[in-house]
């Protein structure tokens, strides 16, 4: 499967609820763009599209604000989000190291790339969780797990993929014990 | 004895459940379902993850670090009088002296953080019981001026980062003349490394809710919004509930209490951006804009959202609103020093054995907080230094740790109190590394306004790249200083006024590390990729396997169980430090 599968299959009603829901001005660009993220894990571009025009809101407005937001993203993501948690602390006590583990049991090894070529997973960098104590840490789903070193991160992983039945890409390194 | 006796109250703050707190809870269900079992926030002891605090007819105790693996001994102690847990696991016991951990609570001063952990913050009624809304109560019976009045005599300053005097911020708006005013709550959190905000909205809602209404009353809003990031979804979550519990029993809306005070808020989830700490950006976003800072005057107070007057608090500053007025502005400048009054909350982070949230009296030693409250390293290895004020604060060096917690002593070092965000490093942290890390930060999250701001980080990480793989000239260092004065002077906002504190405050503290980096092309904390190689001392391999199983690119090979026999491939070795990690003998040398 490739990421272009993943695209999201946009329902017209359901934009044009939260449009009901959320109202139509300027000032519901933010909250309608985080349900639209909320339902789909990033933002179709039909999803905008309609509401350019169903609202008041521009296609300017509404693709800036898209980008200018680190919570938004335009690409479409895996099945399960995890967030490597890249803030003061985690960085000091080793976050690039859940990175580099994660990204070799996806096998994503295009820095361009973030999601496993079978659409499980997406990996994607946060500012901070606000967890600083428990550094460094990652979030799999909801799940906040913390002290965690590159090995553990995987672990981590594979107790994820086992319990949501995915299967992860087949890493290129054989295993130790077989 | 029966379970039903004990009353379990487990820490279930966002950082209580990154170590496990559900499955504890899970477990203490399982296994005593009649005893009463309550979820608090996090109290800000978050070293100790997960906290669990039981009171039984035995007494009160405080066991840190649980995991379901000791709730079966937790109950059999308390229930069948078997054998207690290890020392390490008990903090507080009826039948043992205080332990050194409990010192890290004692040693507080708590006034914004009074009642996190201890209540339930979905709970109405336990806020009620901890004096809760008694200031509201007391300010409808006073005239705006008067509470203006008090929160002078406080002294406060704005616990956000720029400590601009509260008191005096308030009285630009209330002598504005016009129907609507806003009130906003900044709980954008968006220093990496600080977390007081989470905890304060996440763990006492009801309290940041009073405190908007005392700063609503005091300038004549009518409408609120607690802006918080979208990242804190318990805060959210929980300071959502407390919204609709305080309306429905007349806290807000229309003629709060019988008064003719009306005051709503809603929430607006900030969607990830640094630069919103200030306020004007701040306003942009809620009006459904780029979050880009314009221009000041018309200063909010005047002139802010949607036109109206405006003023936004910091959610810690207005944690302090219900206790000042419930025990009198004098009685918080008390705590403090002449230049900075009251306490601030720090977050306590890094190489530190202790880490958490700490409330101090302003002017307490930064020493003091590391070493006394903290404990000091973690690993045993010697600190270094801490970073304070996150991206736009500086690293200072632990010779400078005498420095009394206040605005102007602190920011005679280069570093500032600002958030609070406290970053204790050791010696495996690179000082280079770490001002490219805060400039990667303020360069992401420039706005692209100002010049300066968007093009001269960039050149300035760029130039801490070369540094951190040896590729340096001495030159560049003139460079960097250069470029830290420009987008100081040419920057509109503080984001790209204080963007070059990192590296101004390492330049000038940790100059000797740089200059490993540019002339010897060494990292002296062994965390530049480039410049550092893994070799195995083989000597003291005890062919345990963890370093190959832990290794992503096959660099390392030897035999499993068969003593120094492992090596490291440096053709294929990333430097990623993984092996590192596992290594039980601690045999692999980086250098």
């Amino acid at each position: 499967m490739t990421t272009s599968s993943l695209e999201a299959n946009v329902e017209p009603e359901l934009v044009k609820q939260w449009i009901t829901e959320l109202g139509g001005g300027p000032s519901s660009t933010v909250p309608l763009l985080q349900a639209i993220q909320g339902k789909y894990g990033y933002l179709p571009r039909k999803a905008m599209d309609l509401i350019v025009e169903h609202t008041e809101i521009t296609g300017r407005q509404i693709y800036g604000v898209a980008t200018f937001y680190a919570q938004f993203r335009l690409r479409p993501v895996g099945r399960y989000m995890i967030k490597v948690c890249h803030g003061t602390a985690c960085h000091v006590q080793g976050a690039d190291r859940l990175n580099t583990a994660l990204r070799h049991s996806l096998n994503i090894h295009d820095e361009a790339q973030d999601t496993a070529e079978n659409g499980s997973y997406t990996l994607e960098n946060v500012a901070c969780v606000g967890c600083c104590s428990q550094a460094p840490l990652m979030v799999i789903g909801k799940e906040v797990i913390g002290n965690i070193n590159g090995a553990g991160a995987q672990k981590a992983l594979r107790k994820h993929a086992r319990g949501v039945q995915e299967v992860l890409p087949k890493a290129e390194k054989q295993s130790v014990n077989s | 004895m029966n379970a039903a006796a004990l009353e379990i109250i487990i820490g279930e703050g966002t950082c209580g459940i990154a170590a496990g707190a559900v499955e504890v809870t899970e477990a203490f269900k399982a296994e005593a379902p009649t005893a009463k079992i309550r979820a608090v926030s996090c109290a800000g002891m978050c070293h100790q993850e997960v906290l669990v605090e039981v009171n039984s007819p035995k007494g009160y105790y405080k066991y840190g670090k649980v995991t379901k693996k000791e709730v079966p001994q937790i109950l059999g102690f308390l229930l069948k009088g078997e054998s207690q847990l290890a020392e390490e696991f008990v903090l507080v016991a009826p039948e043992v002296p205080a332990t050194e951990a409990n010192g890290y609570m004692t040693q507080q001063t708590r006034i914004a953080l009074r009642n996190v952990g201890l209540l339930d913050p979905t709970s109405l009624e336990e806020y009620e019981a901890r004096d809760g809304y008694k200031a509201l109560r007391k300010i409808l019976g006073l005239t705006p001026q008067e509470v203006i009045n008090e929160v002078k005599d406080s002294g406060i300053r704005g616990r956000g980062g720029a400590g601009f005097p509260s008191h005096m911020k308030w009285s630009f708006a209330a002598a504005q003349q016009n129907d609507t005013k806003y009130l906003i709550c900044n709980g954008d959190e968006g220093d990496p490394g600080a977390f007081m905000d989470r905890s304060l909205l996440e763990g006492d809602p009801h309290n940041v809710i009073e405190g908007m209404l005392i700063a609503a009353y005091a300038i004549g809003a009518t409408h609120g919004y607690a802006y918080i990031r979208a990242e804190y979804p318990l805060a959210v979550k929980n300071f959502g509930l407390a919204i609709k519990s305080a309306t429905a029993k007349g806290y807000l809306g229309n003629n709060i209490l019988g008064s003719s005070f009306n005051f709503e808020i809603k929430i607006k989830e900030g969607a990830g951006a640094f630069v919103c700490g200030e306020e004007t950006a701040l306003m942009a976003s809620i009006e459904g804009e780029r979050g880009m800072p314009r221009r000041r005057p018309p200063f909010p107070a005047v002139k802010g959202l949607f036109g109206k007057p405006t003023i936004i608090n910091n959610v810690e500053t207005l944690s302090n609103l219900p206790w000042i007025l419930n025990n009198g502005g004098k009685a918080f400048a008390a705590y403090g020093t002449e230049d900075s009054k009251g306490t601030k909350v720090f977050a306590l982070a890094g190489a530190i054995k202790r880490g958490g949230l700490v409330e101090v009296p302003m002017g307490t030693k930064v020493g003091d907080v590391i070493y006394g409250i903290g404990g000091g390293s973690a690993s045993g290895r010697k600190i270094k230094g801490a970073q304070l004020g996150g991206p736009s604060g500086g690293c200072i060096p632990a010779s400078l740790f005498d420095t009394p917690i206040e605005y102007a002593a602190l920011q005679k070092t280069g570093a500032i109190v600002g958030s609070g965000g406290m970053i204790v490093f050791d010696d495996k942290t690179c000082m280079v590394d770490l001002a490219k890390f805060f400039l990667q930060f303020t360069q992401l999250e420039s706005c692209g306004k100002c010049t300066f701001c968007r093009i001269g980080t960039l050149r300035m990480k760029e130039l801490l790249t070369l540094i951190s793989e040896g590729k340096a000239k001495l030159e560049d260092l003139d460079l960097l200083e250069e470029l830290c004065v420009k987008i100081v002077d040419n920057s509109l906002c503080a984001l790209g006024g204080t963007a070059p504190n990192p590296v101004l405050t390492t330049l000038r503290y940790f100059k000797e590390e740089y200059i490993a980096h540019i002339v010897d092309h060494r990292c002296p904390a062994g965390k530049c990729k480039a410049l550092i190689t893994h070799k195995v001392i083989q000597s003291d391999c005890t062919g345990c396997s963890l370093c190959e199983k832990a290794c992503p690119t096959d660099a390392i090979t030897g035999e499993p169980k068969v003593a120094h026999s492992y090596q490291i491939d440096m053709a294929k070795c990333i430097n990623c430090s993984m092996c590192v990690e596992v290594c039980k003998p601690n045999c692999i040398l980086v250098e």
